[in-house]
């Protein structure tokens, strides 16, 4: 059967524009292939996070105590609303990795007897897991094995609580506890230097000296079960075991991250594709009326004929439908492959046993159904202009297109403006509302360059502000317990030290209002150089007393400033709670913290002049010198190099942030390129006959081009300050959507950022116009010249 | 002076030998003009005549620069028009050649005087734009936008942007074409005058035979060739004109 002859119009149309067609669809494909890709992507992980946890009884609630005996875990699990609880013995320290400069933290986890009932259990992916009868076997995190090259059967000799002890890997594990392992000094993934590891409850007991005890515990709770009520009741019962504060499985540091992971996919999904498509919608709008009143002759043709109405407008319509339907489509395609892509990066961070994509077939056709609805609502202006031509238009002879005198004509009077700029200036004043389109859809673009630039530069301010100006140490420690600041002085007569600062570290909860917060309170020197609170301007925020510099991210959460005063309850040691005064507000970029003098830390505490650590500066060339040193001081038990976590903050931009950008140049491409084509295109169209006349009358092509892609540099040139704007906008509006307690970043985009974004922007703009200016010296002049327009 | 004879009276502005133009297309070969002769004389009018299809707007289109013949000869004075550059083509037209259209081809976006200064801006020794506007009677609809004005009045815009420059050759396709018989009138009585003013060469394409009487001389076609080369013993002001 031979299609109806409107329904080849309408294919041989769509034929004919083909490439405005696919710069419109691009953008549609754009907006649901990120729907798409991150609903996808977002349920693959979701997947993958709940079978994992399901399957290795992933707890609700954690709580640790200095040593517990063994027979409170009973009392645990007869908590109201508590369905199971475990027990165990965690015990760190430092651990020397052949081929690692810097030891690596050593975290040994005692292994349940009863491998089925306990919580938070391992998956082996690698290798088997320990003989019970065998002291030393352990197993480790796989992530940690694959990053710091120990192979299976490896001998690894760590030293805990100050005794060294050996252990033998034997197999490879994942852990629902370590999807992602975050470094103790940022974030930022260190897997070499994370070294977890589980060995039957022994071998862990000996390491320790916690025969008969637990210092770690898990809970799950039944459904329904009051949260708030079960933290209170752990810390009650672990209290008197130098229990430290419960905590819910949403602040376990590897599931938080990996919430804030999928919250940032769904943000994505609802960000960014609504703005294809409108930008899509105003194309539709702009080429579909141009067609329309390219063809009215046609239109009053078909309607003389007695096509009605409904069946003219239809064609229009369903042109519109079908550029949304291949924009659709194409974004599925895309949206597939560019989920599985950011699946394939998700694999190099977050550790499952199975983390498998699959096409999320109702995102696709939500989308598709939005994207093709919103195409439709863009054509409907020239759908209601179709159905108001009259049948006569087609016995009317053409009339030009209506131009008047108007009030910017007077900008343009005099000799200083030749007739093809006065064209370009009469165009502009003729259709208003397309050139606000166009240049809202120029500047969108714009927009999206320099609003995700502030990725790198907010990294580039925090790693600046973080490691060279707020901490300025090259190595940091910490000790098992808190020691006597003379313990400090030993560690600075280390090789290559050539000054250490003493630093406390309790955990707190401040409350204020309704308000409260677990934080931790840093206690530095009154004059210490390593490691300062800044405020906002990048001065020193002096201590005061016993007052408080609290970072400005966690006043904002209580609703407090200077001058007020919060109630502090130390969650370490005798566990005082006092009420300290605020003195001060320091801005930095991620956790929560209150800054004290060390001194006065300690008073609250009701202790001397303790130390839980230390800030150092290490000469680079004695670093291999000082780790070997620090392996075999049993009292330490973390070392920090600045230097490894500004590289591991400097692989993750390069890995994670450059195909965020590629993405984002990617779209905000699409949409300078969608938009400044089709405008070309429509110019073109409108103007096809008054160029060829220009060339006729003996204007060279160059000058016939300029007329015709003017109107577009123009806009795009009014464009850029519009979309600096709102690019700023857009960074502050994506900080705001994005924003994590880990990570603060700043909203900043340097000079050098803004001149790359337009730049980029103008040359796609350029390259728009040059698709489109070459067909001027194509033009046929007889054949345009000949047939009425 | 006898009919047929190609060459005018006196002295040459074209001199066309062999002059043939073929489109190549799917079904074959179409010959639009096969081997035409003819020499106009500095100054002279001629109407072309001829049923559509037979060669006289293709000959209109080499003369003034806009195609290339496929094989003959087209000098312009001691230029040779055939095998000329595209830059070489623009730069004739911009400062020898005025154009009539049958669909006037105004700018819509430009006034009537906007129009014709779009040619005075780029021509070496025009007129300017309101004394062309004048000459052609229209002083009082300078400030005018295409829109505003009827289609002999645009035409007469396209004749004052035509005349504008002082052309040596005015080329005139279907200029009535889209007019009622006093427009019609109207416009060929502007062309006539200012091109006599300017000492133009005037070739005029039409279908209309009523509009021969004007010219020095009617070349008639058929086939691409030329089948007929009448000499008019006076020509006839368009005013007395009708069809």
């Amino acid at each position: 059967m031979r299609p109806a002859p409107l329904d080849r119009k309408l294919l041989r149309d769509l034929w004919r524009m083909r490439w405005q067609v696919a710069a419109i669809a691009l953008l549609i494909a754009c907006g649901v292939a990120v729907a798409v890709m991150a609903f996808s992507a977002q349920r693959a992980l979701a997947e993958a996070q709940q079978a994992f946890y399901a399957g290795t009884r992933f707890a609700d609630v954690f709580a640790s105590a200095k040593r517990a005996p063994i027979s409170r875990a009973r009392d645990l699990a007869a908590i109201d609303g508590v369905v199971a609880a475990d027990a165990r013995i965690v015990q760190s320290g430092l651990m020397d990795v052949p081929g690692l400069q810097r030891p690596a933290t050593a975290r040994l986890i005692s292994l349940p007897d009863d491998p089925e009932r306990s919580l938070n259990q391992v998956r082996l992916v690698q290798g088997r897991m320990p003989d019970p009868t065998r002291m030393g076997e352990a197993v480790a995190l796989k992530t940690f094995m694959d990053a710091a090259g120990v192979r299976l059967g490896e001998p690894l000799k760590a030293t805990i609580n100050g005794r060294e002890i050996n252990l033998i890997i034997v197999g490879a594990v994942l852990s629902p506890e370590y999807v992602y392992v975050p470094s103790s000094e940022s974030f930022m993934p260190d897997d070499a230097h994370q070294g977890v590891m589980w060995a039957p409850r022994r071998t862990v007991e000996r390491a320790g000296g916690m025969s008969g005890a637990f210092n770690s515990a898990s809970l799950i709770l039944a459904s329904g079960a009051s949260l708030p009520a079960v933290l209170a009741e752990v810390d009650r019962l672990l209290a008197p075991y130098g229990g430290r504060a419960a905590y819910a499985r949403a602040d376990q540091p590897s599931h938080a991250f990996l919430d804030a992971e999928l919250k940032e996919l769904s943000t994505s999904a609802s960000i960014l594709p609504p703005v294809f498509l409108i930008v899509a919608a105003s194309l539709v709008h702009l080429v579909v009326s141009r067609l329309v009143d390219a063809e009215r002759e046609q239109i009053g043709l078909l309607k003389a004929f007695g096509y009605r109405d409904r069946d003219v407008a239809w064609v229009y319509l369903r042109m519109a439908a079908a550029i949304g339907l291949a924009g659709a489509l194409a974004g599925g395609v895309a949206g597939g492959a560019l989920g599985a892509a950011m699946v394939d990066i998700y694999r190099a961070f977050f550790r499952f046993p199975v983390l498998n994509i699959q096409f999320h077939w109702t995102a696709f056709l939500t989308a598709s159904g939005v994207a093709v609805a919103a195409a439709g609502v863009g054509s409907l202006a020239a759908v209601r202009r179709v159905v108001a031509v009259s049948p006569t238009v087609a016995m009317q002879p053409p009339r030009p297109a209506a131009y008047a005198v108007t009030p910017l004509d007077r900008l343009t009077a005099g000799e200083a403006f030749d007739q093809g700029s006065r064209m370009i200036v009469r165009s502009l004043e003729r259709f208003p509302g397309r050139a606000l389109l166009t240049a809202s859809g120029l500047a969108a673009s714009l927009a999206l360059l320099v609003g995700t630039q502030f990725l790198f530069d907010g990294i580039d301010q925090v790693v600046d502000a973080t490691y060279y100006r707020v901490q300025r140490w090259s190595d940091a420690i910490s000790f098992v317990e808190p020691r006597d600041a003379g313990a400090v002085r030993d560690a600075a007569r280390g090789p290559g030290v050539y000054a250490a600062e003493p630093t406390r570290v309790v955990a707190a909860r401040l409350k204020a209002g309704g308000q409260q917060e677990t934080v931790r309170i840093l206690g530095l020197e009154p004059t210490s150089d390593l490691h300062r609170p800044l405020d906002a301007a990048g001065r020193r925020v002096p201590f005061e007393g016993r007052g408080l510099v609290l970072s400005e991210a966690l006043a904002t959460r209580l609703g407090l400033g200077p001058g007020d005063a919060v109630w502090t309850e130390i969650l370490d040691g005798s566990g005082p709670r006092v009420l300290l005064p605020i003195t001060g507000l320091a801005r930095d970029y991620s956790g929560l913290t209150a800054y004290m003098n060390r001194a006065a830390l300690n008073r609250v505490m009701g202790e001397g002049n303790l130390a839980s650590g230390a800030d150092l500066l290490v000469a680079a060339d004695a670093r291999p010198d000082f780790y070997r040193a620090i392996e075999q001081t049993p009292q330490i038990v973390g070392a920090s190099s600045r230097d490894d976590t500004v590289a591991s903050w400097r692989l993750v931009m390069a890995q994670s942030f450059r195909t965020a950008i590629i993405f984002y140049l990617g779209f905000a491409g699409a949409i300078a390129f969608g938009v400044a084509y089709n405008t070309c295109r429509i110019a073109l169209s409108e103007r096809g006959r008054d160029l060829a006349t220009l060339q006729v009358l003996g204007f060279g092509p160059v000058t016939c081009a300029y007329v015709l892609v003017g109107e577009l540099i123009i806009l795009s040139l009014l464009a850029i300050p519009i979309g600096a704007l709102g690019g700023q906008a857009l960074a502050r509006g994506l900080v705001a959507a994005y924003s994590r307690e880990e990570l603060r970043l700043p909203a900043v985009i340097n000079a050098d950022s803004y001149a790359m974004a337009v730049a980029v922007y103008l040359a796609i703009v350029v390259v728009a116009c040059g698709l489109v200016a070459r067909r001027v010296w194509a033009l046929d002049l007889v054949a345009v010249l000949k047939t009425r327009e | 002076m006898s009919v047929n004879d190609p060459s005018p009276p006196s002295g040459s502005a074209f001199r066309i030998s062999g002059l043939c133009k073929v489109y190549p297309t799917g079904a074959g070969d179409v010959h639009a003009l096969r081997g035409v002769d003819l020499v106009v004389a500095p100054g002279e009018t001629l109407v072309l005549l001829g049923p559509s299809g037979s060669g006289k707007s293709t000959l209109l289109n080499i003369l003034g620069g806009l195609d290339h013949a496929t094989s003959g000869s087209v000098r312009f004075g001691e230029a040779e028009l055939a095998g000329a550059s595209a830059a070489a083509l623009t730069r004739y037209r911009r400062e020898s050649v005025g154009f009539i259209f049958q669909f006037f081809n105004l700018v819509p976006s430009l006034t009537a005087r906007e129009n014709v200064a779009l040619i005075t801006e780029i021509a070496s020794d025009p007129m300017s734009p309101e004394e062309a506007l004048a000459r052609v009677g229209l002083a009082d609809r300078m400030d005018h936008f295409p829109a505003q004005l009827s289609g002999g009045q645009q035409q007469r815009v396209a004749v004052a942007r035509a005349i504008a420059k002082r052309p040596a050759l005015l080329l005139c396709d279907e200029p009535t074409g889209s007019l009622d018989s006093e427009s019609g009138v109207q416009v060929l009585e502007a062309i006539a005058e200012v091109a006599g003013d300017v000492g133009a060469t005037t070739l005029i394409v039409s279908h209309n035979a009523s509009i021969a009487a004007m010219a020095d001389r009617v070349i008639r076609f058929r086939d691409g060739q030329i089948t007929e080369i009448a000499t008019n013993a006076r020509r006839t002001p368009p005013r007395e004109m009708r069809w």
